[in-house]
């Protein structure tokens, strides 16, 4: 095992010396205080409301309601300019050349008709913000409700009671009680944990792929080979690579536990100390960790020696490119159902896909984030990944071992199956 | 005797798909030699080296080492390999490298060490040890791999056309470095086919074409063997009246006629005496009469023939 703990520690040591490694994991802790602090820092800056016209033509008290509402929220500043039918086109013509010389964002035209068909147009230079024509529809349906109320004649001050605005506290419930996070909350970290696994599974099987990939172009591997069994050698470079996603690993949790802890520092540091309360920080249990761990290793382990095969059948970069495809698109798959899966954690779908190996080292780890997951399901999802991650590496180990010393033509599916079979 | 016998081959042989690489190969290096294994390209050599190695398996026939069948992984300790076609880890650095290579044939981080800062050393490439290998010159990367095969003192060195790609200084340290292990009683064995090389430094040759052995054995005694009788000839004035002599088949069978000098190969049973009687009963001035060793150069174009040596000459036209 001597032979196999110098390919570990070349594994490691070459990989943690490079400046990829460095800037990688600086970068990391960097990307989640920006993620973190960016948009306090945004929300408490973007303070400019957008200037909108209201154009009224004979809608009576409409025009009016419109701007009071539209200006009752921080982003509009609306104001009623009158026109009349003959007069109309003029108006929209010189609000329109207001709104491409930015002196206005955007103009509504309400008439004598809206109130009965319902339709409020809108032009502007902002229609492509999701969040303004959100709230700017928001505006126009409770302005058109309260006049419509009010022209029925019931009391305007009743309908502004009817229409008090609610407002959804969400907290999540697990088998413990009312935990006290926030919808938001879990959904973010049930989004980050998956990313970050993807992530670091496709980036370190691939960096196996290219060692294996290296050591056959340069033939080291034939003196290597030549002196310990090839099963040493690709489960030395597994191990010496998966230490260096532990590692970092490692230093992001760390990075991740003191800037939730210094938190209050943190955001003071960057003037927004106001925020930091508001700020939710999902609870990151032992248990969430334990999960993401032990995805982590198994979910690699079980990628890296499909990728090490691939770098042992093919000889280019550029052939690596291709082979690797149907691998990836095995975790692809996996990104793919993100949304679906968070929608729905417990349902069909994700508890099937937390079951199917390929899938499981990402889309577990998000179920046990966004939801509870019975014990059972959970045991027998790690079972199922164990007992294929097994195969697989023995599969991986005897393909390997041909496909390293050979050269010339990419061996199709049917060569490969001949390979593992080869004594 | 088996116990002196570092490497046999016995029956050894292996196909690819469609082809026969090596055929019913059998050979024997003995302790403390410096055999070279010599052929054309194509003619199965890196094969051969590779069946040793235990890096594939021979269909038929066994390789026995160090007096047993378990294989080159299972004496790796005791054998440096230097495969053909040269590569090291790029990004790397050359002592770190060399570590490395040490380790995985078992030998302490803090030896391996200090012995690849000795051969560094030795090599002239001192103040290369923390630059990576990527930097280095081709030549020099090759010296690295060279020094790598060597940390572990092994007992066997197979070295796979070391010579190729090597400038003629860098050649002679390596020439040199092989001399001096086999002094020191460590086997070689190379693959060449470089016959001006293999003729200074070998003492055992096997030479192989086309996958089969065409010949083996000690140098002395292959040259005895199979190159037949050779003299040096020089005249005074023109070769005129022995112009006859040499073109008799009975006498001469092939001659390299320069006109006032020539190298005639004897044909069988002919003693030189005889030829020298007939050339001063001919009444031709002699300046020089000589018997000469016929080259493995010689020997080999012989052997081989130039048939066989045919696809090594369309190989270096399209190299």
């Amino acid at each position: 095992m001597r032979k196999a703990w110098a390919v570990i520690r070349r594994e490691f040591l070459e990989r943690v010396r490079t400046k990829w490694f460095l800037i990688s994991t600086i970068l990391g802790p960097v990307f989640m205080i920006a993620l973190t602090v960016l948009p306090s820092l945004l929300a408490a800056r973007s303070g400019r409301a957008s200037d909108v016209v209201v154009l009224d033509e004979g809608s009576g008290a409409l025009a009016e309601r419109l701007a009071t509402q539209l200006s009752r929220g921080n982003r509009f500043r609306a104001r009623v300019v009158p026109t009349t039918a003959g007069g109309r086109a003029a108006a929209v013509d010189s609000l329109t050349a207001e709104v491409q010389a930015r002196r206005l964002d955007g103009f509504l035209a309400v008439s004598g008709a809206t109130l009965e068909a319902g339709i409020v147009e809108y032009r502007g230079r902002n229609v492509a913000s999701i969040r303004d024509m959100a709230l700017l529809e928001d505006g126009v349906r409770q302005a058109l409700l309260v006049e419509r109320l009010t022209r029925r004649g019931i009391d305007p001050a009743l309908v502004q009671e009817a229409q008090a605005r609610i407002d959804l506290r969400t907290s999540r419930v697990t088998r413990r009680g009312a935990t006290g996070e926030t919808g938001v909350a879990t959904f973010a970290l049930a989004y980050v944990v998956g990313f970050v696994l993807y992530m670091a599974i496709i980036l370190y099987s691939v960096n196996v792929m290219r060692s294996v990939l290296e050591e056959k172009q340069t033939r080291i591997v034939e003196v290597l080979v030549s002196s310990m069994r090839p099963f040493q050698l690709m489960l030395g470079k597994v191990i010496g690579v998966g230490s260096v996603g532990l590692l970092q690993f490692g230093i992001w949790a760390a990075a991740a536990y003191a800037m939730i802890h210094y938190r209050g520092a943190l955001f003071s540091l960057f003037g927004a100390s106001a925020a930091a309360g508001r700020v939710q920080f999902p609870a990151v249990g032992a248990a969430m960790l334990l999960v993401s761990i032990g995805y982590f290793l198994f979910g690699y382990l079980l990628y890296s020696a499909m990728f090490a095969v691939v770098g042992a059948s093919v000889n280019t970069d550029s052939e690596a490119q291709q082979a690797q495809l149907p691998v990836m698109m095995l975790l692809i798959a996996s990104i793919i159902m993100f949304p679906a899966i968070l929608n729905e954690p417990g349902g069909q779908l994700s508890v099937s896909m937390s079951l199917i190996p390929f899938s499981a080292p990402i889309i577990m780890p998000i179920r046990f984030a966004a939801a509870e997951v019975p014990a059972r399901e959970l045991a027998a999802s790690f079972a199922i990944l164990a007992a294929t991650t097994v195969v697989v590496v023995w599969l991986s180990a005897r393909i390997y071992r041909v496909g390293i010393l050979m050269y010339g033509k990419r061996p199709n599916l049917r060569e490969l199956v001949r390979w593992a079979r080869q004594s | 005797m088996t116990n002196d016998l570092i490497v046999t081959l016995n029956g050894v042989t292996k196909r690819f798909a469609g082809h026969v690489a090596v055929a019913n190969l059998s050979l024997a290096v003995p302790g403390g030699a410096v055999y070279g294994l010599l052929g054309p390209n194509g003619a199965g050599k890196t094969t051969t080296i590779r069946m040793i190695m235990n890096i594939i398996v021979p269909d038929e026939g066994a390789v026995i080492l160090f007096g047993d069948d378990l294989g080159g992984r299972h004496h790796s300790a005791s054998i440096g390999y230097l495969p053909e076609e040269r590569g090291l880890y790029k990004k790397m650095k050359v002592r770190d490298t060399l570590v490395f290579l040490a380790e995985a044939k078992g030998v302490g981080r803090a030896l391996a060490a200090r012995k690849a800062d000795q051969w560094l050393d030795r090599l002239g490439l001192a103040e290369w040890r923390l630059r990576k290998v990527e930097e280095l010159s081709r030549g020099m990367q090759q010296k690295v791999q060279f020094i790598g095969t060597m940390l572990h003192e092994p007992k066997l060195l197979i070295l796979d056309e070391p010579f190729s790609g090597l400038d003629p200084i860098n050649a002679q340290v390596l020439k040199d470095t092989i001399v001096e292990l086999s002094r020191t009683g460590t086997t070689v064995i190379f693959s060449t086919h470089q016959m001006d090389v293999a003729e200074k430094i070998c003492d055992h040759v096997c030479i192989i074409a086309r996958g089969r052995k065409v010949l083996d054995g000690a140098v002395s005694e292959v040259k005895r063997v199979h190159g037949g009788t050779h003299v040096a000839v020089a005249f005074e004035g023109d070769s005129e009246r022995a112009e006859s002599l040499i073109g008799d088949r009975a006498l001469v069978a092939k001659a390299d006629d320069y006109g006032v000098y020539a190298e005639l190969a004897l044909s069988d049973g002919v003693e030189p005496q005889q030829l020298l009687e007939r050339l001063v009963a001919s009444g031709a001035r002699l300046r020089r009469f000589e018997r000469i060793e016929p080259s493995l150069h010689r020997i080999f174009l012989d052997k081989v023939g130039e048939h066989q040596a045919e696809p090594e000459r369309r190989e270096a036209l399209r190299a």
